[in-house]
């Protein structure tokens, strides 16, 4: 270790000014930071009361080295130490003055006995070790944990009392430590012995609570949490936050969750959830156990409160979630009378009231009108070139004013073209074959939500004779009961009797009708219905696929073995030929959504798919893996992914490209029928759907997007506008707007086509204007294209959707948890995207629908504790992230003040703007539960 | 967006056959304003621009959150990368080139040649815009698509193709060359430590005005704003223009320079126009530092005059105190004032929220004269005799400027002489000599 002891002292015992020239080399050897100090020292002349803080400093040294003056003199020093204050800029006095005698000191210590007195100045070092760190790193933890174990009264002053900046400093070193320590134990022993850090990992982990402890009582909550992680115990936070501290280090934590690597991403949140348990916070902690798909977890925290009110907004959160109720039933054999939950708990868990309450909202922010297609296209301001130009083809402009009215109208029940046409007058009867199918199913859209309405609605288009128009009735049963559940299941016995129908178009319907309507239910009788048209060979590839997309529907994100052993049976036992069939894709789909969001949890199954020959096993292993991380932000994911796409797949074998150096790429096997290449595409939807949990993610996505599209093959470049559209679905962001609104120009009319949609989903529900013009601009722009003008028509009614009250962005309380109904949803619809001229653009047009679970109202209702609505005032304004701010900074910027109901946005978030009320919730969305203040003398256990 | 039919909306006679009354009637008010575009506002140019953009990273306290979101975007760069060097790999560029260089003739046939320069008057949408040309008239133009519309702003130069006067290109103009003038290339020699004492004044510009641009994260922590300039002032003499160039040669952010009379102008409206100037040059190469010398030139109180120069000087200190805290935010731009009548300052100009620091500077005490002294005398050649104690100790009021005067009087007084030495002769007359000076014109004594 260079020496710098004694040029330091001759500099300031003389006079510097003379010594300068000579000190300057001595000094450039000197490490770093010292020599900056010095430099400091020498400009400066030592005022009075500094020489004599220096004097007495030495003179206390001095005396350490004599024995009986050892114990006053580190009693002095400890105080002048604790007592001297410092600038940001600078080093206090008494730390100064007392490094050049740190090695001195050190060899001193070596020579004490054991005593208390060692110990406090194994303490004294242990301070002054922060100025060495550079040469002698973890000086200040070796001595402080020197210091702990030569107490033997265990009389230690706590690490707190020597100021923030030496908690800091420890708090590093003991990360730094207990890494090296892990990192020794793979390779050899080589620190030196000298420099060694005694103590068990054990002393580690107790003096890290202890400075965790101090920095939470410091407001320095993240901290404490790195602190505790790099230890890896930060479950042990649990015991010592309190209650004014818990809330800021779930945020952190919470934060913190998606940038984790696997096991750790989950431990987090199970602290966390723990702490808000711990505090009763149950609507955070219920939200927590959504996330974490814990079941036990769930059932737990839904019967933790004993306030009927908490429990009903429990209620609406798992509603929204759409969990299984069945999740909630008490175990098996410990039921007594309360299994059954009261009617009103039911009505709040099965979403009974949506539709009124959704109705309610239109009628506050009267939109209760219904829109007729003129309203939404205003092609009054379209600039078309030419006036004979609109009859281009009216069967698809029907078909489009079809979709446009059921997705503008939704929910409301009072469109005019269907819901409420005249009799006989139906815009059913202006559509043809398979279009019909599509009309009738658009009824349900309409009367989404509404069950006793609805049914009785759609019920007589079942007893039509025309078969396209049964077939779509049958579909709009299963819309309408989507996200529902009733008492009567009016679904299951409407549609199963027409599973076994032979007629392929009622078949199908029933069978989608069934998936739309218990998407996320789990229900075993409805598992029972389809999963033989899974096993069975006989039946054609379409309906087995369907059946199979219906039950990754029905059981999404659950991994249920039977389901997922049937379909890899068929993908095993099916005929080459079949499986090269366009269905296939959906069977895979169905398969993969089973797995959705359970990350690790789909290893078995990926194996086993790896096993089969046929080509589709690639597309199947892209679709599970990414479906399994769907929304966690993995980054590794994210790159395997985007390794498929580096692969240029040569659709034209025979051509001259063979010659190309593409050949050399693992193409092993030449003389095979042209490679599948539609895995790549689902790649590129899974870096988004991987991508889209997180937000630094999300964005970094986009820059990858656009590489895909400058160097992808045709395959890839057609489903990159897909994915920006979910990336940033019903959040019309301004530069994914141009983006898209560029590739809806794209040579290619398949990536025009599919940018024109994804517009489509980016605005979906907000009532872009920007949008909105863009399309029109489109639709003059395309007037002589019927399929982009029918996507153009389509987007229109997406931008509109529900009039600009629904969203299908499928992140919900904050943009937190995912759901996984609605990434279901988002997935087939994309997925029929994916081969657009194949299903969406021929006869199944109906897949459209498949939107239907991933749409929910973005509303803010809030209720009394009668689940009557009131109207209060809340604040709304764009979302800011707080967490890790000093202070009680706005969690909203740019707010506006409103009654509610009130509509939010995707990057929205509602606070209340009186203290009359106190929400039950955590998060103002949705319905919420509101609760009179009692005011402030009352001891209250829910406050905000 | 751009390649889509040009025309006006709403223009469609007899576009929709006279169907149900009502709807025709809805038709009428229903047109809808053109929206207001996005492009052509004039705009902080800060970074690279969006496209090639990194997200914000928040919070920006240090924290493993923090950390975790860099390595998160590092990651998804490093992918990038790979990316593109597989693909560049597997097909590399050259077979593009002929598609590129097919695209760019094409362009530069749209282009074609001569080409004219005119001024961007007015965006009105996305595609079109009035332009001036130099002959005069104005025109109402497009925009070409592949004209990069992030670089129009209005008043910029563009190129204009000769026949439809269409913009085909823009031409980027530097700022005001008197702007370029004040950044300083070549940092002073003067460091802190050639500052006699002055311990607290330089901590205290630290910690406004270095500090915040090198460690934000501090104060941030702390949950306050950091300070958005300081003003110095203080007797003749005592360091100020010193300290500022000290504060120059230790930083490593762009400095500028400019005395108050520099912004006075010869034109009405170009001395405001000129602080415009400055604080946008300031803001472009964030984060800066704008030193302002002899600031009472132009900040002196407002008051009722007559002059046309004098409003106007006093509109020139509007505009910098717009500049200083108005209704655009200023980024990582660090103000430092010099003065040394801070009493005849517009109290608007010092306000906590502009100026939140007020350094002085005073007269040295005796430990900082000896200091200066000291300084001033390390390079010369003192003969035996020469006790600076005595010089230090007496009572005059001598400034930092003036010491320095009496070191260089002494040593010309010995050069006069041939001297190697100085001696204490020299010092004492030197002293006597400068003295004098100083109180030049006021006899002593007369009013005591």
């Amino acid at each position: 270790m260079p020496e710098p002891t004694k040029s330091t002292i001759s500099v300031t015992a003389q006079d510097p000014k003379k010594k300068k020239p000579e000190e300057k080399p001595e000094e450039a050897v000197k490490d770093g930071a010292s020599k900056k100090k010095d430099e400091e020292k020498e400009g400066e002349e030592l005022s009075e009361e500094d020489l004599q803080l220096k004097t007495e400093l030495e003179m206390l040294i001095e005396r350490l080295r004599v024995c009986c003056f050892a114990q006053p003199a580190l009693e002095t020093l400890r105080t002048l130490i604790r007592t001297s204050t410092s600038s940001m800029t600078s080093v206090p006095k008494p730390l100064k003055f007392l490094h050049p005698h740190y090695p001195g000191l050190q060899e001193l210590y070596e020579t004490w006995p054991v005593s208390d007195n060692k110990s406090l100045f194994a303490d004294i070092l242990s301070v002054l070790a922060m100025t060495y760190s550079d040469t002698q790193p973890r000086g200040t933890l070796r001595y402080r944990l020197l210091s702990a174990a030569l107490s033997p009264s265990k009389q230690l002053s706590k690490p707190g009392s020597w100021g923030h900046e030496y908690v800091r400093h420890l708090a590093a070193e003991l990360g730094e430590e207990y890494n090296s320590r892990e990192f020794d134990e793979e390779g050899e022993e080589k620190t030196s012995e000298e420099n060694r850090v005694p103590g068990t990992v054990d002393d580690l982990r107790t003096l890290a609570i202890e400075c965790a402890t101090f920095l939470l009582q410091h407001n320095a909550e993240p901290d404490a949490v790195d602190l505790l992680e790099e230890l890896e115990i930060v479950d042990r936070i649990v015991d010592i936050v309190d209650e004014n501290t818990y809330e800021r280090v779930c945020q952190y934590m919470i934060r913190c969750v998606n940038l984790l690597p696997p096991p750790d991403d989950i431990s987090f949140l199970r602290t966390a959830h723990r702490i808000y348990a711990k505090h009763n916070k149950f609507p955070q902690a219920l939200s927590l156990s959504i996330r974490l798909g814990d079941s036990e977890l769930i059932r737990k925290d839904f019967n933790a409160p004993a306030n009927p009110s908490m429990k009903k907004q429990l209620a609406f959160i798992l509603a929204r979630a759409q969990v299984p109720k069945e999740w909630l039933d008490p175990e098996d054999g410990m039921d007594d009378g309360e299994s059954e939950l009261p009617e009103d708990f039911l009505e709040c868990l099965s979403n009974a009231r949506l539709s009124a309450q959704f109705k309610e909202f239109g009628k506050e922010l009267s939109v209760l009108e219904p829109k007729s297609l003129e309203d939404v296209y205003k092609s009054h301001l379209e600039n078309t070139r030419s006036t004979a130009a609109a009859n281009v083809d009216s069967a698809k402009a029907n078909l489009a004013g079809t979709f446009v009215n059921a997705f503008v109208n939704a929910g409301f029940g009072n469109d005019k073209l269907m819901a409420k046409a005249e009799e006989g007058n139906s815009w059913v009867y202006k559509n043809k074959d398979h279009g019909m199918l599509s009309a009738a199913a658009s009824l349900g859209l309409s009367l989404l939500w509404d069950t006793d309405d609805g049914l009785s609605q759609v019920d007589k288009y079942t007893y039509s004779s025309e078969e396209y128009i049964k077939a779509g009735a049958l579909l709009a049963t299963g819309i309408l009961n989507c996200g529902i559940r009733t008492e009567a299941d009016a679904a299951i016995a409407l549609l199963s009797e027409h599973v076994e129908n032979k007629s392929v178009p009622l078949k199908t319907s029933a069978i989608m009708g069934l998936g739309l309507a218990y998407a996320g239910a789990q229900r075993e009788d409805v598992m029972a219905l389809l999963l033989p048209f899974v096993a069975d060979d006989g039946v054609s590839m379409e309906i087995a696929s369907l059946a199979s997309l219906a039950l990754g529907f029905i059981f999404v994100g659950s991994g249920n073995g039977d389901v997922a052993s049937t379909i890899l049976q068929t993908l095993m036992e099916r005929d080459d030929k079949q499986l090269d069939e366009k269905w296939a894709r959906f069977m895979v789909l169905g398969l993969a959504l089973l797995y959705l969001g359970l990350q690790d949890g789909s290893d078995a199954t990926i194996a086993t798919l790896r096993a089969i020959e046929h080509q589709i096993s690639q597309t199947a292993v892209v679709l599970v893996d990414m479906c399994s991380f769907a929304g966690t932000g993995n980054v590794l994911k994210v790159q395997e992914l985007l390794h498929y796409c580096d692969e240029h797949i040569d659709k034209t074998p025979k051509e001259k490209k063979d010659e190309d150096e593409k050949k050399n790429d693992k193409d092993a096997t030449p003389e095979e029928p042209p490679k599948d290449d539609t895995f790549q595409a689902f790649a590129v939807i899974g870096i988004a759907l991987v991508a889209m949990g997180e937000e630094i993610g999300s964005e970094m996505s986009l820059r990858q997007f656009n590489h895909l599209m400058h160097y992808g093959e045709p395959t890839i470049r057609k489903v990159v506008p897909l994915a920006l559209g979910l990336v940033s679905a019903s959040n019309p962001q301004l530069p994914i707007m141009d983006t898209l609104s560029k590739y809806s120009h794209d040579n290619d009319l398949q990536v025009a086509l599919n940018a024109i949609f994804a517009m489509g989903l980016l605005g979906a529900g907000t009532n872009n204007a920007r949008l909105a013009q863009m399309l029109r601009q489109l639709a003059g722009y395309y007037y002589k294209e019927p399929d982009c003008l029918f996507m153009v028509r389509i987007a229109q009614g997406l931008v509109h959707m529900g009039k600009g009250t629904i969203t299908i962005n499928p992140f919900f309380s904050d943009r937190t948890i995912m759901s996984r109904t609605a990434v279901a949803g988002l997935l087939a619809t994309l997925t029929a995207f994916t081969d657009a001229k194949a299903f969406i653009l021929d006869k199944y047009h109906w897949m459209l629908y498949f939107l239907v679970p991933a749409m929910y109202p973005r509303f803010l209702m809030t209720l009394d504790e009668e689940l009557n609505n009131i109207a209060v005032t809340v604040r709304v304004g764009q979302a800011v992230d707080v967490v890790g701010q000093a202070g009680k900074p706005r969690t909203i910027s740019g707010f506006q003040t409103h009654s509610t109901p009130v509509r939010l946005g995707t990057t929205e978030r509602a606070e209340l703007a009186t203290e009359e009320y106190i929400p039950f919730a955590h998060v103002l969305e949705g319905f919420v539960i509101l609760q009179k203040n009692p005011g402030w003398e009352k001891e209250d256990k829910m406050d905000i | 967006m751009g390649n889509a039919p040009s025309g006006f909306g709403g223009q469609r006679p007899g576009g929709r056959p006279p169907g149900d009354q009502k709807d025709k009637k809805e038709q009428k008010k229903k047109w809808e304003p053109p929206l207001p575009t996005s492009v052509g506002k004039r705009k902080k140019k800060k970074g690279p621009d969006a496209a090639s953009k990194l997200p914000a990273v928040y919070p920006t306290t240090r924290c493993r959150l923090k950390l975790l979101k860099m390595e998160r975007i590092q990651d998804y760069l490093l992918m990038e990368e790979e990316f593109i060097q597989n693909q560049e790999r597997l097909k590399p560029e050259s077979t593009r080139e002929e598609k590129n260089e097919e695209d760019r003739t094409k362009v530069d046939d749209l282009r074609g040649s001569p080409m004219a320069v005119g001024t961007l008057e007015e965006i009105i949408d996305d595609d079109h815009a009035i332009i001036s040309t130099a002959s005069g008239p104005e025109f109402y133009v497009s925009i070409m698509s592949f004209v990069d519309k992030d670089l129009l702003e209005p008043g910029c130069q563009v190129l204009l193709h000769h026949k439809n006067q269409a913009v085909i290109g823009v031409l980027q103009d530097d700022a005001d060359p008197m702007v370029s003038v004040m950044k300083l290339d070549k940092a002073p020699t003067e460091s802190y430590a050639d500052i006699g004492g002055l311990e607290q004044q330089i901590q205290e510009i630290k910690e406004s005005v270095e500090l915040p641009l090198t460690h934000p994260e501090l104060y941030e922590e702390m949950g306050i704003k950091p300070p958005k300039g300081v003003i110095l002032y203080g007797v003749p003499g005592t360091g100020k223009t010193l300290l500022a160039k000290a504060v120059a040669n230790q930083t490593s952010a762009t400095f500028l320079r400019v005395v108050g009379s520099e912004l006075i102008q010869k034109y009405l409206g170009d001395g405001p126009k000129l602080v415009r100037e400055l604080f946008r040059v300031a803001e472009e190469h964030a984060p800066s530092i704008v030193f302002i010398d002899e600031i009472d030139a132009i900040g002196t109180k407002r008051y009722d005059s007559t002059s046309g120069g004098e409003r106007e000087i006093q509109r020139t200190m509007l505009e910098l105190l717009n500049q200083l805290d108005g209704f655009d935010t200023r980024g990582d731009v660090k103000v430092i004032m010099a003065t040394n009548k801070i009493e005849s300052l517009d109290p608007a100009l010092i306000r906590p929220g502009r100026i939140d620091r007020k350094i002085e500077f005073p007269l040295p005490d005796i430990k900082t004269k000896r200091h200066i002294f000291k300084l001033h005398t390390s390079r010369m050649n003192l003969a035996e005799d020469v006790d600076l104690e005595e010089f230090v100790t007496t009572k005059d009021d001598l400034s930092g400027a003036d010491i320095k005067a009496v070191c260089t009087e002494a040593g010309l007084l010995a050069l006069r002489e041939r001297r190697m030495r100085v001696t204490k002769a020299d010092f004492t007359s030197a002293r006597e000599k400068v003295l004098y000076r100083k109180n030049e014109g006021t006899p002593e004594g007369l009013y005591l």
